[in-house]
Parts: C-alpha cells; structure tokens; sequence
C-alpha cells in the first residue's frame, strides 16, 4: 500500500472516530434528558456552542490554561443546570404532553441565546479559535495528526466509557435507567423520580457541554456550528431511539464514519446529508428508532 | 491696510455667509443598512467602525452636513429591504449604503434599481450586484469571480505550469471566486487538481486534506467559510502542505490571527492592508486611529466603509444638488473621478457601476498578539470584464 493510499486510509479513520466521539457525547447529553423528563432540547446546540465560546473567552481573554479552562466550564454548566432546572423546566414535571411545552420552552431559549451571541461573540470575531492543549504532531506510520486533535478524541473516548459505565454499573445510573423504562414502577421501588429528573437534566448538560468544549479543541469554529448540531444530536437520537443511551453512543460512532467515509468515496456534500437520509431509510422500516426497547 | 481689512471683512462675510447658509439646510442623508448581527454581524459591525472613523471628519464647518442613518439588517435580505424601503419612504434618504454581504446587498440591489435610489456598496463581492444594465449601483470591492482571476495570474506568473489544488465552501462569494479561477486557469496554462467543494456547516477536512496532498500540487487555494476556513488551513498544515504552499484569497484581521504562526509564509489577497508599504498619510493614520479604537489593525472591509462614506461626501462637495436630486447624486458618482484617501488607489465606476478592479497579494511575516506582519509580493489590477464576469456567475 503506498503512503498516499495509507495517509488517506488513516485521515478517514481518525476523523471518523474524532466527529463520532463528540456526536456521541452531544447526543448521549441529549438522549439522558430526553429519556428521563422528556425534554426534546432544542438548545442542545447552542449550549454546545455556549460551552466552546466559555472555552475560548477563558483561554484568549483571560489567558487561562486550555485544559484548566475546560474543566472550568464543564464544572460550570452544573450551577447554570440546576439554576435552569429550578427556574423554568421542574415547572413542566406535571404538565402532560411536556415534551411539546418543552420544545418549545427550549426553542425560545435557543433564540435567546443566539441573539446574545451575535451581539457579543458575532461582534468580536467571525470565527474562534482556542489555542491547543497539547502542542505539536504524532505521526502513525506516513499520517501526522496533531496532538490536540488526538487528544480531544481520547478525553471524548474516556468520557464516553466514564458515562457508560456510571449508566450501567452505578447505582445513579441504575435508577436513571428504571426512570427511563417506567417512572411509576421506579417510584414504587423507592427512586426519587424528581431527584432523577434533576441529576439527569443537570448531567445531560454536562455531557453536551463536555462536547462544545472538546469540538473547540479539536477544531475552530464560528457561531453556525450550533445549528448544525443540534439537527445532528436530534438525528442520532431519533436514529438510535428516543432514550436509549447506547443507541446515541453507537449511531454516533456511526455518524461519524459515515461522514469520514462518504466524503472521500462521494463527496463532502453528499457525506453532509448522507445520515440524514439513512436516518429517513432507517425511521420507514423502524420508526422507534434502531436501539428503542 | 484698509484694502486689506476690508478684504478680509468680505472673505470673513462670505464664509460666514457659506457656513451659515450650509448651516440652515437640512443635512443629507444616506441609510446604511448593514449586519450588526446574524452570521455576518462581525463584518457589519467592523464596516460600521470605520464608517464612524470617517464620520469624524467628514462634516467640516462650512460644509452641508452629511448624515449616515445605521440600521440593524440580522442579516436577512427580507430585513435589508424592509429597512431600505423605510429608509426611502421615511427618512427621505439620498442613498443606500452599507450592506457586506452579498446576500443582503442583492436584496437591497433590486430595491434599489427598482426604485431608482442610488446604492453604493461598501463592501458584497457577488458579481450580480453590477450586472449589464445597472443603473444606481456602484460598488467599491472588485467581483469575487476576479480574484479567481487575479489569482491565477499571480501563480502562472510565479511558475508556468503550475498545479494548484481548489478547496471551497460552498457559499455564493466562495463559488463566484472558484468560477474565475477555473475560467482563467486552463487560459494561463494552469492545471487544478484537486477540487473540492466542502457543504455549508463543515467541521473536518482531515480526509480531504489527505487528498490534496496525495495530488502533490504546488499551491492550495484555501476558501474555507468562518471557523471552517481555519480548520482547513490547520489540518493542511497538519498533513505536511507547507505555509508557502497556502493562498487565501482574502485575509481579514480575525482570519490572519487565527492563522497563527504557523501561517507564516502563506500567501492573502486584499484591497487594502495596514502593511502595505504605499499608504497615503491619511491611511497610516486610519490603521493608528482604528488601531487605537478598536484594539486590531483594519482590514479592506473597514477601510472600504471609511472609503464609502469619503466617497459619497466627494459627490455632494462636487455638486450641491446631489444632496437633494437623486438623479443628481447618481450622475455625480457615475461620473466619479478620485483615489481612495488611504491608498491612492484609483475609484472610477464603468458604465454598470464596477470599478477598475485590483488586488494585492500578502506574504506573512509574523504572527503576534497584537497583530501581524506580511509583505506585498504582487499587485495587479483588471478590467472587470476581461473574464466573461456575468457569464460565469449568474
């Protein structure tokens, strides 16, 4: 295999691997909430957006350290998540047929968000960038890929491995997982279903932002990136089943190698919309989505 | 002495006399209807701050006053063309001005033309927007679909023969500037190899950036959108395409920055640059006055509305019945004849409101905090329609 041949080979592998851990880390965020108090959050990105602007006014403004700033975001959607939380959406916990009064809710804070960002953010510059925080470039055989790229896409990897097994090993996720299949038998059991809703709503965000701040390492971007996001979350979830976590992990990973893969054999633009008609092809034969229980 | 002083009385009568008759008339208006925000809010918004530096002196005692009215577009042409109805309607303005994207200057360009208000632009490379038969338009940035060309003239003249790789967004500007350069390229004997068009709200090009190089070409024409174009730059870099190897066909500051260091040596198109070694007095005073305001050197864009705003004063000073006709106005730019304060360059508007186009070629130098350093390498200018410009882009 010549050296072209394989630097082509291995640029679509990490750059499969590197869209699939942060679609899945987005959409993973949105399943969690989703699943749990049914919540279609339409925001999702531009919380993610929100979290990669945090990152970069952290690490240009005020000189922080990228990977100090990181976790300083992260920590700082839990405050903002239970403000939220305790504001506006543990209003809508009784309200029947809550997913449209939150959709809703969610698109309104969508607009609100975005229309800060274009007078703050839009102004200031049209595209960001945070600098990296590891320097330099590993090669794999012929193929260089810069340090920073691989590491976002092994913290992205660790993360998703860390909330797997919090959902499936721990006794947190175990209760989240009882709220998902049926609330009032989790309540029966003893699980404080509300407790749930509030640990799921403010970790769901953690998740999302954990995404924002990994993309605005790996990658520059400007205030479109949200749009785009948000529909990829919502596809993936919709792909892999409302709620079911491992389903936004798996299609994810898929995601992203479809991307990766169709864009080389394709084209850029065919790859673009490559999933969203898969995701259409999928929802004819299994409309509940391909992990649904 | 006495001749004298009453001489002078007389000079002193006659410009108080002026002032005073400058003074009673109401001031001239013209609606700037840009992007202070929307996705092109940084363009607008950077347009608007050097609007405001030539505002500063554009209004000398004596002089009719001139009035720019700002309005917010959010970057939709359907909000261009309400402000500029409003602006019309209402405001009574003598003309339109100040849209930086090609989107919403189109919007506004049909209002305009229909309406017969004159409409500079500052700054909106779309071709269309002096299209055969364009009457009231006159835009001050040369076409996208010429700087396709200008580039390619740059390359065969720097290795005849050469390779280059195209690497796109797929926006308007992006397209219209990819239509010149494989117009022009096969003409000049230069080969492009790869192309590659990336979808609007692209995150990577690492696989395409693989590609590029397996084609070995001697330069990348790199004309990524927003965050995008910088993602593509750096995983270019990342695979081993050198910085020398890079053009960017234009560079603003923000871009620039974000280039980074490791841009040093990469090539940018502009119109104007605070490194340019040819600006006037005035100019280099603009880049310390804007400098000094806005914490960042300015590029073509802030210079183009600083420009616009010198240019429309000139019409009015030319002819004072410019301030009040319409008709008046757009004769007087038609028949405009000066040079940007800032560079000398020439402005003068062909019969579809274009000007003479031009563009210089930048080699970075270095990257700091504060701003960067390139170098001209090449300057050439064009007559807009030396390429089928119309043609190519519809």
């Amino acid at each position: 295999m010549s050296d072209a041949t394989l630097i082509i080979l291995l640029s679509t592998l990490t750059t499969g691997l590197m869209l699939g851990v942060i679609f899945s880390l987005v959409a993973v965020g949105v399943t969690i909430i989703y699943g749990s108090i049914w919540m279609p959050n339409a925001a999702n990105g531009q919380f993610f957006l929100l979290a990669s602007l945090f990152v970069w006014s952290a690490t240009v403004s005020f000189g922080l350290h990228p990977a100090f700033a990181a976790l300083l975001v992260i920590g700082a959607s839990v405050p903002l998540s239970y403000l939220l939380e305790a504001t506006l959406v543990r209003r809508f916990y009784d309200v029947p047929n809550r997913n449209i009064s939150y959709f809703v809710l969610t698109l309104g804070i969508t607009q609100i968000l975005a229309g800060i960002f274009s007078i703050t953010y839009g102004v200031w510059s049209d595209q960001f960038q945070i600098p990296p925080i590891v320097a330099g470039v590993t090669m794999i055989g012929p193929f260089p890929i810069a340090n920073n790229r691989l590491a976002a896409m092994l913290i992205a990897g660790a993360l998703l491995a860390a909330l797997f097994a919090l959902l499936r090993y721990h006794k947190y996720g175990r209760a989240l997982r009882a709220v998902f299949q049926n609330r009032d038998a989790a309540a029966l059991r003893g699980v404080d279903v509300r407790g749930i809703y509030r640990m799921s709503f403010v970790l769901g965000n953690a998740v999302v932002f954990a995404g924002g701040v990994l993309f605005a390492c790996a990658y520059s971007f400007d205030l479109t990136v949200a749009w785009t996001m948000a529909i990829t979350a919502f596809a993936i979830m919709i792909i892999g089943g409302p709620g079911s976590v491992l389903g936004a992990l798996v299609i994810g990973i898929v995601f992203g190698f479809t991307q990766a893969i169709v864009s080389i054999f394709a084209s850029p633009t065919v790859a673009a919309f490559s999933y969203l008609g898969a995701m259409l092809v999928i929802l004819l034969f299994k409309p509940s989505g391909l992990f649904a229980r | 002495m006495t001749r004298h002083m009453s001489t002078a009385v007389l000079a002193a009568a006659l410009v108080a006399a002026a002032a005073g008759s400058a003074a009673g008339q109401e001031s001239v208006k013209v609606g700037f209807v840009t992007e202070l925000t929307g996705p092109w809010a940084f363009f607008g918004s950077s347009c608007v701050a050097g609007l405001k530096l030539a505002e500063s002196t554009l209004n000398p005692a004596g002089k009719r006053k001139l009035e720019f009215v700002t309005i917010d577009n959010q970057t939709q042409p359907a909000q261009a063309v309400a402000a500029a109805r409003n602006l019309d309607v209402q405001s009574k303005v003598i003309a339109l001005s100040g849209p930086t994207s090609s989107d919403t200057a189109l919007a506004m360009y049909g209002y305009a033309e229909q309406n017969k208000v004159p409409f500079v632009v500052p700054v909106a490379a779309f071709p269309q927007l002096t299209k055969p038969g364009t009457r009231y338009t006159f835009r001050l940035e040369p076409n996208a679909a010429g700087w396709g060309y200008a580039i390619v003239q740059f390359v065969a003249k720097q290795k005849p023969g050469a390779k280059i790789a195209l690497v796109y967004s797929d926006y308007a500007l992006m397209r219209a500037i990819a239509a010149g350069l494989k117009y022009q390229a096969p003409k000049s004997g230069v080969k492009i190899e790869p192309e590659i068009i990336f979808p609007q709200g692209s995150n990577d090009a690492t696989v395409q950036a693989a590609q590029v190089r397996a084609a070995n070409p001697d330069w990348v024409v790199v004309i990524g959108a927003g965050g995008f174009d910088n993602t593509l730059t750096n995983q270019l870099l990342d695979i081993g395409i050198k910085a020398e190897q890079i053009i960017h066909p234009f560079g603003i500051t923000t871009q620039v920055k974000n280039w980074g260091k490791r841009s040093v040596g990469s090539l940018y198109g502009t119109f104007f640059d605070a490194n340019l070694p040819e600006l006037t007095a005035e100019g280099k005073k603009f880049v310390e006055d804007f400098r000094a305001a806005n914490k960042r050197q300015p590029s073509y864009v802030e210079n183009y509305c600083y420009v616009t705003a010198q240019v429309i004063r000139r019409v009015i000073d030319a002819d004072p019945g410019a301030g009040d006709d319409r008709e008046k106005f757009r004769a007087g730019m038609a028949a405009l004849n000066t040079k940007e304060s800032t560079s000398n360059i020439p402005i003068a508007f062909d019969k579809n409101g274009a000007r003479k186009e031009y563009m210089y070629f930048m080699q970075i130098q270095d990257v700091t905090e504060d701003g960067y350093k390139s170098k001209q390498v090449y300057y050439t200018e064009w007559d807009p329609e030396v390429i089928p410009v119309y043609e190519l882009v519809k």
